[in-house]
């Protein structure tokens, strides 16, 4: 409509001709009043005070015509912005307080809510479709599978489900570039010639590996290169595609640069190159394609649109039974199929980041509850002050609605200033993810990340925040009743009682809640404590480790045997030094691998995979770590190839699979080679503290040579990282070019094993004080209160004999009670919430009992410091003088 | 009768005013006055109902506004009836009979 169109723009942009005009009006209808009342036979002024009250007030009809006019709204919330924004200047304190917790609050999660769109929502940076892709695992679940399937079952299962789009096959690990003057040990991945299409990526120069399609099984020499490595190695000159890059001594032909951002399929590792899947006999010098019982493929599917989870499930586990059925030989273990989103899949860090974001996202809403609740209370307060002005302006003609309206807009300001403040802090605290974990020899690429989504989404929450630490104060002073205020002179204890028992039992929810976050905290504390006063099987102390990799320089066997030797050799010469050992792995950092095994005389339940760790290790590994040799001997340097391959097993192998024998002589099978058990070590942990210790196997290092990275461990007097130099000097005398790295000692390397305790610990310890300090100042201030409020009646009962014990007591006892309640439901909610951090916990139950008493202990303490200050304060009254000022 | 004020139904009162404009522009104390008197005396609107419905039914296009001397040759601001305006009253007259019509079949029933 036009006209209406017309009137908005007036009324907005004429405002003062508008407001005139009305006057006007206005005006002239009481001069039209009056003369009509004289006209009755009124004097003048008699007149104008009957025509004055006949239109009801000239003000009140002004602001009714107002309320109808277009761009109201508009205005109206404009004029609500500037004389809130007025309200809080005035009040600069409460305000920054205000807003200040809030902003921690709201930070809190967004941080986490970065965190996660990073890695979980965003598993494979540059793909598409990944909310609908799946991983696959087979056998038991576990957070660390092997690789489900062979080639050939890859292959069927591709062409026969129908629940998929799509599937592709990898096997990735650390390779080496040859070949030039710049040896370089890179992450790469094996794939099948859908891989790209499958995930959806396009290179952003050449082609993918789709030509390979034809001739998957025997391969091409073709490869694509991370967009990292073109970047580095070829210093991102589109001339690369068709050159050449050596891998592993095998040359390839680039065809294709991976766009920027694309690090492979399996999340939080950065894969830099990738090779045609027939390739894998010139990468690793074995021929698993034609060998259906080799499972040594990860996989990756594509559900198509409108196809569940479960459904997928259930026709994998349809075509892998029969499969089953056609090839037994080849499927003798587990064959029951089990499939994940990416977000929680195994394959790749989101299983161990998702479990740990749940803890740290419940953990960082407990915080921002606990902030909503402190803001409702200082807003409580401080409407008390307040009261005065809106009986006012009530009495003045103003709507309740309109005062409502007017909180609620305070409260917005309050929000989006925290808001601010809260995307301010996360910009920063989204990159801190990465320091949270330690340097590692993997090829980790995890960090969060603040874009679109977490904005939003912070927005969202503080505004819901606002709304809801904001409305029961702005209903409640908006509901007042403007005469009994301003008939009040006292004011403020008027409806008092009502007003306290919100205020107490929002204190009392504070209590409850920071007991919560510190219980939390304690027993991430006490479960750090349980895994460093564990016995890991090993002596973690005084061990130097570092990293090398051969697989560059060329050597033959025979060479890379006596290299070891060497190294081993001169360094165990050093003084000083205990002992020195190599390994291809080492505890606790999530580096060892695993087996299938097949130990002698032990018949497999029906679908029973049976599966070891496996380690390999030069002689004096033992000795080195520390790990009790309970049967048997140890490696010793007349282990060769061309000795009887042997091996060693710990004892839960050996309880395991033969239970009441003597393993010594006993035989074993580990992919596909048998060994001769020579001795029996101790249990110890490898993988994670917290698991009870898995089978192991231990073979000799020098029996059979591959190439990886090997960790040299040595064991010294004093402090490890003294040695760091001489060792270095050392190796370098055996060949000058030959990098080290990963120098750290066991101590700390091992610490990786915990480090979901330690991230939970850091955030409960953190959140938890911020809500002690938070729910402190809450009970001092609404005990300070109440206090002041009842400094007339303390008075009075000094006056009639009460003695100042008397009366801090009683301020005492009532903020010891408000803390009682909320201790106490702070318990119970302990108790239950704490549950659910029985995973990551190791060695504590969730109602352990030091923590239980100390954590609630120390609160009081606490809340009885809070109290004392106003409890002091009552007992210093003079009643005379309270009197008096009445 | 005495006169009483009456909170009016606001879609009633719309009908008044648009009725007491179809004769004769008037200003704001006019068209109470002539409500009083086209209802007998029945309805006095209050001026705090009266000047926000008079500014809605301007928006809407209704009725124009115009300031001239009043009879005692004080400015006052005089509203007329538009073509919308006079279309309106022919809507809400026969709006209003049919309820009525309604209403009164319904109260009379039995």
């Amino acid at each position: 409509m036009p006209g209406g169109i017309t009137s908005l723009f007036r009324n907005l942009f004429r405002r003062n001709a508008v407001e005139q005009a009305l006057d006007d009006e206005l005006q002239s209808s009481v001069e039209l009043l009056t003369e009509e009342k004289m006209g009755e036979g009124l004097s003048r002024p008699d007149a104008r005070r009957r025509a004055l009250i006949e239109l009801g007030g000239v003000e009140q009809v002004r602001s009714k015509v107002r309320e109808i006019q277009s761009g109201r709204l508009l205005e109206d919330f404009a004029a609500d912005v500037r004389f809130a924004s007025r309200q809080l200047r005035k009040h600069a304190g409460f305000t920054l307080a205000v807003m200040l917790t809030l902003a921690i609050g709201i930070g809190a999660n967004s941080t986490i809510l970065s965190w996660m769109n990073a890695t979980l929502f965003d598993p494979i940076p540059a793909a598409v479709q990944t909310e609908r892709m799946i991983t696959i695992q087979r056998g038991e679940r576990s957070d660390h599978p092997s690789p489900p399937l062979s080639y050939d079952d890859y292959v069927d299962l591709r062409n026969r489900a129908t629940a998929l789009s799509g599937l592709l096959a990898y096997d990735d690990d650390f390779m080496a570039i040859t070949g030039s003057d710049k040896p370089q040990r890179i992450y790469g991945a094996l794939t099948t010639a859908n891989y790209f299409e499958v995930l959806g990526v396009k290179p952003v120069l050449g082609r993918s590996l789709s030509d390979t399609a034809v001739n998957e099984r025997t391969g091409s020499a073709e490869a694509v290169l991370g967009y990292n490595l073109w970047q580095h190695r070829f210093a991102g000159d589109p001339a690369a595609i068709g050159k050449t890059i050596q891998i592993n001594r095998y040359t390839y032909t680039i065809v294709g640069v991976a766009p920027r951002g694309f690090t492979g399929c399996k999340s939080g590792l950065r894969t830099e190159i990738w090779l045609p899947l027939g390739m894998v006999k010139h990468v690793w010098n074995w021929e698993p394609l034609d060998d259906r019982g080799a499972s040594w493929l990860n996989v990756l599917g594509v559900l198509r649109p409108g196809v569940s989870g479960q459904q997928a499930d259930k026709e994998l586990n349809l075509l892998m039974q029969r499969i089953a059925n056609d090839f037994p030989e080849s499927h003798r273990g587990d064959n029951q199929l089990s499939t994940d989103r990416l977000w929680r899949s195994p394959f790749g860090a989101n299983v161990y980041l998702a479990s740990t974001f749940m803890i740290l996202l419940a953990l960082a809403a407990l915080l921002l509850v606990l902030a909503c609740a402190n803001m409702t209370n200082l807003l409580l307060v401080r409407s008390v002050s307040r009261r005065r002005e809106v009986a006012i302006r009530l009495s003045l003609g103003a709507s309740r609605w309109k005062l409502f309206r007017q909180f609620m807009v305070e409260n917005l300001l309050i929000a989006s200033g925290a808001c601010a403040a809260a995307l301010a802090i996360t910009s920063w605290t989204a990159r801190t993810l990465a320091s949270f974990i330690p340097t590692l020899t993997l090829p980790l690429n995890i960090n969060g990340r603040m874009d679109v989504r977490v904005i939003v989404a912070t927005i969202v929450v503080s505004v819901l925040t606002a709304v809801l630490a904001g409305v029961a104060p702005a209903l409640r002073i908006s509901a007042l009743p403007p005469v009994a205020v301003l008939k009040d002179e006292t004011l403020g204890t008027g409806s008092g009682p009502q007003k306290t028992r919100l205020t107490s039992s929002l204190v009392a929810i504070q209590v409850a809640l920071s007991l919560v976050l510190l219980t939390c905290a304690g027993l991430f504390v006490r479960s750090l404590e349980k895994a460093q006063s564990l016995d890991l099987g090993f002596d973690p102390d005084h061990v130097y480790l570092a990293s090398f990799d051969l697989s560059p320089l060329n050597y033959s066997s025979a060479q890379a045997a006596e290299f070891q030797r060497e190294v081993l050799t001169r360094v165990s010469a050093l003084p000083g030094v205990q002992s020195a050992t190599l390994a291809d792995f080492s505890p606790l950092n999530f580096s060892i691998h695993g087996a299938d095994i097949v130990p002698e005389g032990y018949v497999p339940r029906a679908h029973e995979t049976v599966n070891a760790d496996r380690g390999r290790v030069t002689p004096r590994y033992l000795k080195t770590m520390r790990t009790p040799l309970v049967a048997g001997r140890e490696f010793d340097f007349s282990d060769t190839d061309k000795s009887q391959p042997v091996v060693m097993v710990n004892q839960a192998l050996a309880g395991r699979f033969w239970p009441g024998q003597d393993a010594i002589g006993k035989r074993i099978q580990v992919d596909r080679t048998k060994y001769t058990v020579v001795g029996v070590t101790g249990n110890a942990k490898y993988r994670r503290i917290v698991y009870h210790p898995a089978p192991l196997v231990l073979l000799p290092l020098m029996q059979r040579y591959e190439n990886q990275e090997l960790v040299l461990h040595v064991r010294v007097a004093g402090d490890p990282v003294v040695y760091a130099p001489v060792i270095e000097r050392t190796i370098h005398t055996l060949n000058r070019d030959l990098p080290l790295y990963g120098v750290t000692t066991l101590k700390s390397s091992v610490q990786m094993g915990s480090i979901f305790q330690r991230v939970g610990m850091v955030f409960a310890g953190s959140f938890g004080l911020l809500a002690t300090v938070l729910a402190a100042v809450g009970l001092y201030g609404v005990i300070a209160y109440t206090t002041r409020q009842r400094t007339h009646e303390y008075g009075i009962r000094m006056a009639l004999g009460a003695s100042r014990g008397d009366v801090s007591g009683h301020v005492l006892r009532q903020g010891l009670r408000l803390a009682l309640v909320g201790l106490a439901g702070g318990l119970a909610a302990s108790l239950i919430l704490t549950r659910f951090l029985r995973g990551v916990l190791f060695g504590v139950a969730t109602n352990d009992g030091l923590t239980l008493v100390l954590v609630p202990t120390a609160l009081l303490l606490i809340a009885l410091a809070a109290c004392y200050l106003p409890a002091r304060r009552a007992s210093s009254i003079e009643p005379a003088e309270t009197l008096r000022s009445e | 009768m005495s006169p009483q004020r009456t909170d009016l139904l606001r879609g009633t009162l719309d009908l008044l005013i648009l009725k007491a404009l179809n004769l004769e522009p008037l200003h704001g104390v006019g068209i109470s006055r002539r409500i009083t008197q086209i209802t007998k005396g029945a309805f006095e609107v209050s001026f705090g109902s009266l000047f926000p419905s008079l500014h809605r039914m301007e928006e809407k296009g209704w009725v124009e506004a115009e300031w001239r001397a009043s009879e005692n040759n004080r400015r006052a601001k005089y509203y007329r009836l538009t073509a919308a305006g006079r279309a309106q009253l022919k809507i809400e007259e026969r709006d209003w009979n049919q309820v009525v019509r309604i209403m009164t079949a319904a109260v009379e029933s039995v």
